[in-house]
């Protein structure tokens, strides 16, 4: 899973429309989208808001992910048997979770951790990244 | 207070399952389908259909046509995934109104899709009445749920063969109830409140779905936008229609029986908004959000939805 850092200076950048995307989506007020909240336990999201937050951010930022992308880019190369079992991640997979929602507090990452509740951990900076990398991989493809 | 059931004719809720949609047929395919023929369907990005609004309807709100244009793309995303999934209605960006359709018109429906898969399909869709632009839909979202938890797949396949070959019968649809809207308040604020009885015996409810009744969200949408054009007349002092309505969002699925509270509030309207009033409305579920949306209202110029 090698991939260049995402630097501080670049989630910044794509941080401020993130943020009033979320905010449109989820029908807070701005201020409530810190970097680091969960979206899940403290911002009462859904799964629902999820797809509309990235419908939003596809159109804001002129990118297109792919549903799932997120689990996807986590177990990259990995085969699924290898990153979870019975919809539990193996540890390897929460290894490599723990790798690529690096911004994560290590206390959030729960042992167990089923699939279904990776949703749970992210925050707006995960979908900083996630538009990061988005971005590149439109750049990459020329 | 009781706000708008003067219309009412509550369908009975008889009518056996897997018609194959004659005109007498009051459940299944029938009570709340709106697709009476898909006449083309070109890959996975454009399907086109029919349906006629019967003219014995008691009721045809003006959201069912949105609900005609969401049910044809469900049919050609339930057949690109093979029947294992079914798309919900979920988000819809941007939906404007042009005109009224009424009893006996045949609304032409066309859909482009953007992207359809197991998760989720995106589309825009518009219907016509003999050439004339009815209502748009854009940025349309649906998530795509296991089809098992809402019909079974083998009569679904039937359906869609019939609907793109011969098509079906036209007329089951005999209409809906309006909505019940009771202990309204806020009168003469910026505000009103009402609680939505969703209905338990109706018809509609054998047909959304077979597995799992579910209260329509175009239906809640008819209810919330009553509520919103009632604040936007005062606020008006004098008739409007709504012209476009955006950011619908429906989060959880309401079950037969349930009481909803709705809300709406006026608000701002944007910079680039050309619509002079708007009416932003949610509706509770035991003091969760479980829909919203914007609603955009202009003077009246004789037509009303």
């Amino acid at each position: 899973m090698a991939e260049a850092v995402i630097s501080k200076e670049e989630i910044m950048a794509v941080f401020p429309t993130v943020q009033k995307t979320m905010a449109d989506a989820l029908g807070c007020d701005v201020d409530d989208i810190k970097l680091d909240v969960s979206l899940i336990e403290g911002l009462d999201a859904e799964s629902i808001d999820f797809l509309d937050m990235v419908f939003r951010l596809e159109r804001a930022f002129k990118i297109k992910v792919p549903r799932g992308k997120i689990i996807e880019d986590v177990r990259g190369d990995m085969p699924v048997t290898e990153f979870e079992e019975n919809g539990i991640l193996t540890e390897k997979g929460l290894a490599r979770l723990r790798e690529y929602l690096s911004e994560i507090d290590a206390s959030r990452f729960k042992t167990p951790m089923r699939v279904d509740h990776i949703a749970r951990l992210y925050t707006p900076e995960t979908f900083c990244k996630l538009v990061i990398r988005a971005q590149r991989a439109t750049q990459a493809a020329g | 207070m009781a706000v708008s059931m003067a219309q009412a004719t509550e369908a009975s809720p008889e009518g056996g399952a897997g018609g194959k949609g004659a005109a007498g047929d009051t459940g299944r395919f029938a009570a709340f389908s709106f697709v009476d023929r898909i006449t083309a369907i070109e890959g996975t990005s454009r399907a086109c259909g029919l349906y006629t609004i019967p003219t014995g309807a008691s009721r045809f709100p003006v959201s069912l046509v949105a609900e005609a244009i969401g049910q044809l793309a469900a049919w050609v995303a339930m057949s690109v995934v093979d029947f294992t999934h079914r798309p919900v209605a979920a988000l819809a960006g941007d939906t404007r109104m042009h005109r009224l359709p009424k009893p006996g018109d045949t609304l032409e429906l066309i859909v482009d899709i953007e992207s359809c898969d197991a998760d989720s399909i995106q589309y825009r869709g518009r219907a016509l009445v003999e050439g004339q632009l009815i209502l748009e839909l854009s940025d349309t979202l649906g998530s795509m749920l296991d089809i098992l938890e809402f019909d079974s797949p083998e009569p679904l396949r039937a359906d869609f063969a019939l609907l793109t070959t011969t098509g079906r019968e036209p007329g089951a649809f005999k209409g809906v109830p309006s909505p019940i809207l009771s202990d309204l308040s806020g009168e003469g604020g910026q505000r009103l409140e009402a609680n939505l009885s969703v209905p338990t015996h109706v018809a509609f409810f054998l047909d959304h779905f077979p597995r799992r009744p579910v209260f329509p969200a175009t239906l809640m949408l008819d209810a919330q936008l009553q509520l919103a054009q009632r604040l936007a007349e005062r606020l008006a002092g004098g008739p409007v229609r709504v012209q476009r309505i955006t950011n619908v969002k429906v989060r959880a699925f309401t079950p037969p029986g349930a009481t909803l509270l709705l809300f709406a509030e006026a608000a701002e309207p944007g910079q680039h908004d050309v619509e002079p009033i708007l009416i932003k409305v949610g509706a509770q579920a035991e003091g969760r959000t479980i829909a919203g949306a914007k609603m955009f209202f202009v003077p009246d110029s004789g037509e009303t939805a």
